[in-house]
C-alpha cells in the first residue's frame, strides 16, 4: 500500500478537502452532521459545507414528541446556521409542514448575507410564505425557485443582476411586478411559471433559452425573447378571448431560433385567434419538435395554425399531436386542397406521433397530407380512442392506404380504451 | 514512435506515454487518455507523445489506480453508448474494496476526471448515509481519536432526535462520573443526582412566582455552567448537565436552558421520605466538593405536587418504554453501569425535586 496516499490505516480522513465535500454534500444533512463524531479530524468538517439542503427528512418526527414536526426542523436550521463555518452557495428550504415564521425571514437575511447562489424556498401548503425584503438584496443570486409565495418586489429593486434561472411556482404577485422582475434581470436564461394566475404577460428576456408557462392566461407576448430555444406554454383560458392582433405572432413572432415548442390545453385554440397582418412569417430554421396537445381537428383555425407551424419548419423532425375531437361533420373538407400546398415537403420529418385520435374526417386529411408529403417518415404512430360502440378497424386500413412518400415508414396502432 | 515529439499521422492509432510516481513508464491509446483533462491539457502542452517525455501524472496516481481510470475512460469515450449501459458499466465498475475506491477518487480528482470522482464520491457517500460512527469508522479506517470527553460531548444535538438528546444527557452523566473519579479516588461516589429537566422546568415555572429566586438560580447555573463546560463551544439547548444519574426520568419537555443544578447543591426538598438519608450523603459530598460557593440559598418551596410527580412518573416510564424498544447497546451498557451503584430508589437533584429513579431492574419494570 502507498503510504503517501493514507495516513496509518485511514482510508478515507486524508482525502483532499474537495472530495469530502462533495461526499458530504451527496449525503443528507444530517448524516453529513453526524460525521462529526468520527473523529478529531471530522468533528468541523461538516460545518464547511456550502450547499444546504433541508427538509422534512432532517429531523426525526416522533410520535412521542410532544413537539410539532415544524419546530424540529426550525431548530435544525437554527442550530445548524449558527454552527456553520463559510459561506453558503445553495441553499434549499422543502417543508410540507412548516409554515411561514418569524425564523423562516430570519433566514433569509443570513443568507441574503452570504453571498447565496441557489435558493429554493418551498413551505406549507396551509399558509402563503410572504417574502421578506431581503430577498430582494441577494444581489448574487445566479438561480431562485419559490413555491407558494407572496411577492411584493420593492419600489428600489431593480432586478437580480445575475439571476439566471427563476422558477416560481403558485406566485402571487402583481401583473407588472412580474413583467418588470423578469425584463430586470438581464441575465435570465430560463424561466418558469406554473401555476400562474394572471392576466396578460409581456415577456422581455433578452437572453432567455427555455420558457415555460403554465396558469390562467388570457394574453401572452413574448415581446423581446429572441434567444429562446424551448417553449413550452398550457394555458388554461376560462373563455375565448378576442384579440385584435393576431396571437399566433405575438407568442411566435419574435423566436427565430426555436427548436422546440410544446403547447398544452388551450394553446392551439389561443393561437387560433387573430389574423396575421399580412407580416412576413419567420421560418424556424432550428424549429425541430412540435408537441401539441388537446388540438381541436374541429376547428379550421385550429388546423390553420398547425399547418402554418409545419409550414414554416423546413427541419421539423418530430410531431406529436394529442387531439381533442368531435365532429364527425365532414364539412370543409375542401379545405385541405385549398390551404396545403401541394408540393409542401417535410423534408427531415422521422417521426409523427398522433394520440386521441378518432378517425374523424379531418383528423384523417392530416395523416393523408402528412403521408404523402414526408420522404423521410420512419414512424407513424396513431393511436385511436376507441369507445364501446366502436368495433371496426377502417380507419387503421384507411391510413395504411394512403399514399406514402416514403418507404421506410413503420406503422404504430394502438387503441385506447376511453 | 522512432522519433520523439513527432506524432505520425498516418498511425492508425496514437499513443501516449505516462509516468506514474513510482518511476513506471506505459503507453496508453490517446485516445482513451484524453478523457482525462490533465492529461489532455499535458498533451497539448507538448508533453506525452514518446517514451523519454511520457506525461507525469501526479503523486495521488500509482499504476493500479490509473488501470482502473484507463478502464473508466476507455468504456466511456466511446461515443455510441446507451446512458443504460453507461449506468450499467458504472455499477459494476465501483464494486472494489473501500481503500481502492478512497485512492480512486483521490486519483480521479488529480487527474480532473470529474465523472469518476463523482461516481466514487456518490459509492463512499452511499456507505457512510445511515450507518452508525462505529460501522463508518469500521468501513474506513478511521481512528477513533476523540476523547471520552469530546464523544460524550453533546453533540450540538442537531437532529433533535429524543434519543440523542437522552444520548447527551447519559454521557453528560458519565462524564461527570469520570471527573470525579479522577478527583476524588477515595470517595465512594454515592448518591447521585437525577439529570431531571423536565422537571427542572416544572419547578423553575413554579418559582417563577417567586420571581426572585428564578433569576437568582438561572444566573446560578450558567455560571456553573460556564466553568464546568468550557469545552462546549454554544450554550447547547440540552446542555451536559453535571448530574450523574442514569435514570431515564426525563420527559419529553424540551428544556430551553434551564439546566439544573450541579450535585453539591443543598437539597431543600421535603418530597419523600427517604431523602433525608440522601440529604445527609449529599451534605457531606458538598463539603468536599465545594465546586461553586455561591449557590446557597436554593431555595425551592414547597416541593413536588402530587400531580406533578404523577406526570414525572409517567414521563419516566414512557421515556423509558421507548428508551428501550430502540436504544443501541452502548446505552443500555452505560445505564447498567451506571445502575449498579445506586443505592436507593429515589435521588433528588440539587433543585430539591425528586424523581423515581430506576435500577436496571426498574426498567424492566417500567417495559412492562
Amino acid at each position: 500500500m502507498d503510504t503517501n496516499l493514507v495516513s496509518r490505516e485511514d482510508y478515507i480522513t486524508d482525502l483532499p478537502e474537495s472530495i469530502i465535500e462533495t461526499i458530504l454534500t451527496k449525503l443528507p444533512l444530517r448524516d453529513a452532521v453526524r460525521t462529526s463524531v468520527l473523529s478529531s479530524k471530522w468533528r468541523y468538517t461538516w460545518t464547511t459545507l456550502t450547499e444546504l439542503r433541508f427538509d422534512d427528512d432532517c429531523c426525526i418526527s416522533d410520535a412521542h414528541h410532544r413537539a410539532l414536526p415544524e419546530t424540529g426542523l426550525v431548530k435544525f436550521v437554527n442550530q445548524f446556521l449558527l454552527l456553520h463555518n463559510g459561506p453558503i452557495t445553495r441553499f434549499t428550504l422543502s417543508s410540507e409542514y412548516l409554515e411561514r415564521c418569524p425564523y423562516v425571514d430570519q433566514w433569509l437575511l443570513f443568507l441574503s448575507r452570504k453571498d447565496v447562489q441557489e435558493l429554493s424556498f418551498g413551505l406549507a401548503e396551509t399558509e402563503w410564505f410572504k417574502a421578506p425584503s431581503c430577498l430582494f438584496s441577494c444581489k448574487k443570486l445566479i438561480a431562485l425557485e419559490l413555491v407558494r409565495c407572496e411577492l411584493d418586489p420593492p419600489l428600489h429593486f431593480k432586478g437580480f443582476p445575475n439571476l439566471k434561472r427563476l422558477n416560481l411556482q403558485q406566485i402571487s404577485i402583481a401583473p407588472d411586478a412580474v413583467e418588470t422582475l423578469i425584463s430586470s434581470c438581464t441575465l435570465l436564461e430560463s424561466l418558469t411559471l406554473s401555476y400562474f394566475e394572471g392576466a396578460k404577460l409581456t415577456v422581455r428576456a433578452p437572453n432567455l433559452t427555455y420558457l415555460m408557462l403554465e396558469g390562467y392566461f388570457k394574453d401572452i407576448c413574448l415581446e423581446n425573447t429572441p434567444m429562446l430555444v424551448v417553449v413550452s406554454i398550457a394555458m388554461y383560458m376560462a373563455e375565448a378571448y378576442q384579440s385584435s392582433s393576431c396571437n399566433f405572432d405575438k407568442v411566435l413572432g419574435g423566436v427565430p431560433s426555436i427548436q422546440r415548442l410544446t403547447g398544452h390545453s388551450y394553446f392551439a385554440k389561443y393561437m387560433s385567434i387573430g389574423n396575421t397582418l399580412g407580416k412576413i412569417q419567420p421560418t424556424y430554421r432550428q424549429l425541430k419538435i412540435i408537441d401539441l396537445y388537446q388540438v381541436s381537428f374541429d376547428d379550421m383555425t385550429e388546423i390553420m395554425v398547425i399547418l402554418r407551424l409545419i409550414l414554416s419548419a423546413p427541419n421539423l423532425q418530430t410531431i406529436q399531436i394529442e387531439g381533442s375531437s368531435w365532429s364527425t361533420d365532414p364539412l370543409d373538407l375542401d379545405f385541405w386542397d385549398k390551404e396545403c400546398p401541394r408540393d409542401a415537403t417535410f423534408a427531415q420529418l422521422k417521426v409523427v406521433k398522433l394520440t386521441q385520435i378518432s378517425g374523424l374526417p379531418h383528423e384523417m386529411r392530416f395523416i393523408e397530407f402528412l403521408l404523402g408529403n414526408s420522404p423521410a417518415l420512419e414512424v407513424m404512430d396513431v393511436t385511436k380512442n376507441v369507445y364501446e360502440t366502436d368495433e371496426d378497424e377502417d380507419m387503421f386500413m384507411e391510413i395504411l392506404a394512403f399514399e406514402r412518400a416514403s418507404d421506410d415508414v413503420e406503422f404504430m396502432f394502438a387503441e385506447d380504451q376511453v | 514512435m522512432s522519433e520523439p515529439d513527432v506524432i505520425k499521422p498516418e498511425m492508425m492509432k496514437s499513443y501516449i506515454w505516462l509516468q506514474t510516481a513510482d518511476g513506471s513508464i506505459q503507453q496508453v491509446e490517446q485516445e482513451v487518455a484524453i478523457f482525462c483533462p490533465f492529461i489532455c491539457h499535458e498533451i497539448h502542452a507538448g508533453m506525452g507523445s514518446s517514451k523519454t517525455y511520457p506525461i507525469s501524472l501526479p503523486a495521488r496516481v500509482n499504476p493500479v489506480t490509473l488501470s482502473l481510470i484507463l478502464d473508466y475512460c476507455r468504456f466511456h469515450q466511446v461515443p455510441g453508448r446507451s446512458n443504460k449501459e453507461r449506468k450499467s458499466f458504472d455499477e459494476k465498475f465501483i464494486r472494489m474494496d473501500t481503500n481502492r475506491l478512497c485512492e480512486l477518487t483521490s486519483a480521479a480528482d488529480s487527474l480532473q476526471l470529474k465523472p469518476l470522482v463523482d461516481l466514487t464520491s456518490r459509492a463512499l457517500a452511499r456507505m457512510i448515509e445511515g450507518k452508525t460512527p462505529e460501522e463508518i469508522r469500521e468501513t474506513f479506517h478511521i481512528p477513533d481519536d476523540l476523547t471520552e470527553e469530546e464523544k460524550l460531548e453533546p453533540l450540538k444535538n442537531i437532529t433533535d432526535d429524543p434519543r440523542i438528546r437522552l444520548l447527551n444527557r447519559l454521557y453528560a452523566r458519565k462524564r461527570k462520573e469520570l471527573k470525579e473519579k479522577e478527583k476524588l479516588k477515595n470517595v465512594e461516589v454515592e448518591a447521585e443526582h437525577v439529570d431531571d429537566r423536565s422537571v427542572d422546568e416544572l419547578l423553575s415555572f413554579i418559582n417563577g412566582e417567586n420571581g426572585d429566586s428564578k433569576e437568582v438560580k438561572t444566573a446560578k447555573n450558567k455560571k456553573k455552567n460556564r466553568r464546568r463546560k468550557e469545552q462546549q463551544k454554544n450554550a447547547p439547548p440540552v446542555c451536559a448537565n453535571s448530574n450523574t444519574s442514569s435514570s431515564p426520568s426525563n420527559g419529553t419537555k424540551e428544556s430551553n436552558g434551564v439546566s439544573s443544578v450541579s450535585r453539591d447543591d443543598r437539597v431543600k426538598g421535603h418530597c419523600l421520605p427517604n431523602i433525608s438519608e440522601l440529604l445527609k450523603l449529599q451534605d457531606s459530598e458538598d463539603d468536599r466538593f465545594a465546586l461553586d460557593d455561591d449557590f446557597d440559598d436554593c431555595d425551592i418551596g414547597d416541593g413536588i405536587d402530587p400531580e406533578i410527580k404523577e406526570q414525572i412518573d409517567r414521563e419516566v416510564e414512557d421515556f423509558a418504554r421507548r428508551l428501550n424498544s430502540d436504544w443501541p447497546e452502548r446505552v443500555q451498557e452505560l445505564l447498567s453501569l451506571g445502575q449498579e451503584r445506586r443505592p436507593s430508589l429515589y435521588s433528588i437533584n440539587g433543585n430539591g425535586c425528586s424523581t423515581k429513579r430506576s435500577n436496571a431492574s426498574g426498567l424492566e419494570k417500567h417495559e412492562k
